[in-house]
């Protein structure tokens, strides 16, 4: 077919195709405009293109938490208590990666170094670094009174053990990675 | 680069003959300065501005939808979706020329989202009228009709973004800087696109 023949053909098409459409579309249209259009605000833009861009909503939140801990590391944003956003952005991560009884193993630990941090101990819970292969991998320790630590393992055994062994399960941890 | 010979003024002239004008009341028919006021009446968020545009435009989208393969039901639901997000996104509007552009880029948009979630449907024929024509016989009209129905299962063969081009402004009317506007890419590669698409009609619908 000639280029001529052809957008003519293609002209004749869209008057063929020609049809009525329910009377009451445009009615049902004008009952769902806003009663207040309003522009859209310069900080909401930002959402807006993550919209328009039709990203999918995982990958958008995903995105977002990337974007959050990478500031975080770029400004230090980081406190002694591991209470900071850069510290939960870290957990959800890991927590995300994990299969779902390393999930509700992690859960259950970390409550408790919530619980001990409310009551001022010195915890350090190690979350995303345990091997849950290795059965006496740290996940959580706190210093006692009598200058021992106690530590919950990644099996949920509870242990007192000295400042050296500690020091020893911790460098196994280390090797291991 | 070289000037694309099959998509020159004279040949997209053919794209908007004159008899059909009254297709529709869009916003094409505005003059340039009443574009304008409609539109900075929209981005001051009248609510009538938005119901004109609801009136001026509704069938041009509805068909647009079913052009692009959409069955009746289909089609109204987009209808509305595209005037939904038109409502939302109006503060992207930035002047009365880009107003045709801008709506059927957001209809385009709605349809291609719509066979993303629904990758499993198929295309609905959009039903053909046999167009009453004194100055060819019968026998001459049964073959153009065939004809017509060849082309129409071309283009709904052709992929999204090549279908999207042709009835975008072949069967839409808008001019090239405008459809180009509409599918969000340079005016060059619209008329790449639509070369492409064109060559692809012509080698399914033979003489």
């Amino acid at each position: 077919m000639k280029e001529k023949q052809l957008q003519s053909a293609l002209n004749e098409l869209a008057k063929a195709t020609e049809e009525s459409v329910r009377p009451s579309l445009a009615e049902d249209i004008k009952q769902h405009i806003p009663r207040i259009l309003n522009p859209h605000r310069h900080g909401i833009d930002t959402i807006n293109i993550i919209i328009d861009l039709r990203i999918n909503k995982l990958t958008a939140a995903a995105i977002i938490i990337a974007t959050m801990i990478l500031l975080a590391n770029l400004f230090g944003w980081r406190d002694s208590h591991g209470n900071s956003i850069y510290q939960d952005s870290r957990i959800l991560v890991a927590y995300l990666l994990r299969g779902q009884t390393e999930k509700s193993k992690l859960l259950t630990v970390k409550s408790r170094y919530e619980h001990l941090l409310e009551k001022g101990e010195q915890a350090i819970y190690y979350d995303y670094k345990v091997n849950f292969n290795n059965s006496s991998a740290v996940l959580l320790q706190w210093k006692l009174p009598d200058g021992n630590y106690a530590i919950i393992t990644s099996d949920l055994q509870e242990k007192t053990v000295s400042p050296e062994e500690l020091i020893e399960l911790l460098s196994k941890m280390l090797q291991e990675k | 680069m070289a000037k694309n010979p099959e998509l020159t003024e004279q040949n997209t002239a053919l794209a908007h003959p004159k008899n059909q004008q009254n297709v529709s009341e869009g916003i094409q028919s505005l003059t340039e300065k009443q574009q304008h006021s409609f539109a900075a009446s929209l981005i001051a968020g009248e609510h009538a501005a938005a119901a004109e545009l609801v009136d001026r435009n509704y069938l041009q989208i509805y068909l647009f939808m079913r052009r692009l393969g959409h069955s009746c039901q289909v089609s109204e639901d987009l209808t509305q979706e595209t005037f939904l997000q038109a409502w939302h996104h109006i503060g992207q509007l930035r002047d009365g020329r880009a107003l045709d552009g801008w709506l059927y880029r957001i209809a385009g948009n709605t349809s291609k989202l719509y066979w993303r979630k629904h990758k499993s449907r198929e295309t609905t024929n959009i039903e053909t009228l046999e167009l009453p024509d004194s100055s060819i016989t019968q026998h001459h009209r049964v073959e153009y009709n065939e004809q017509l129905s060849r082309l129409k299962i071309a283009i709904e063969k052709l992929p999204f973004k090549l279908k999207e081009a042709i009835v975008i402004h072949y069967m839409q009317h808008l001019s090239i800087a405008k459809a180009a506007e509409a599918a969000g890419i340079r005016q060059g590669t619209f008329k790449s696109r639509l070369n492409r698409a064109l060559r692809i009609l012509r080698k399914h619908v033979p003489e």
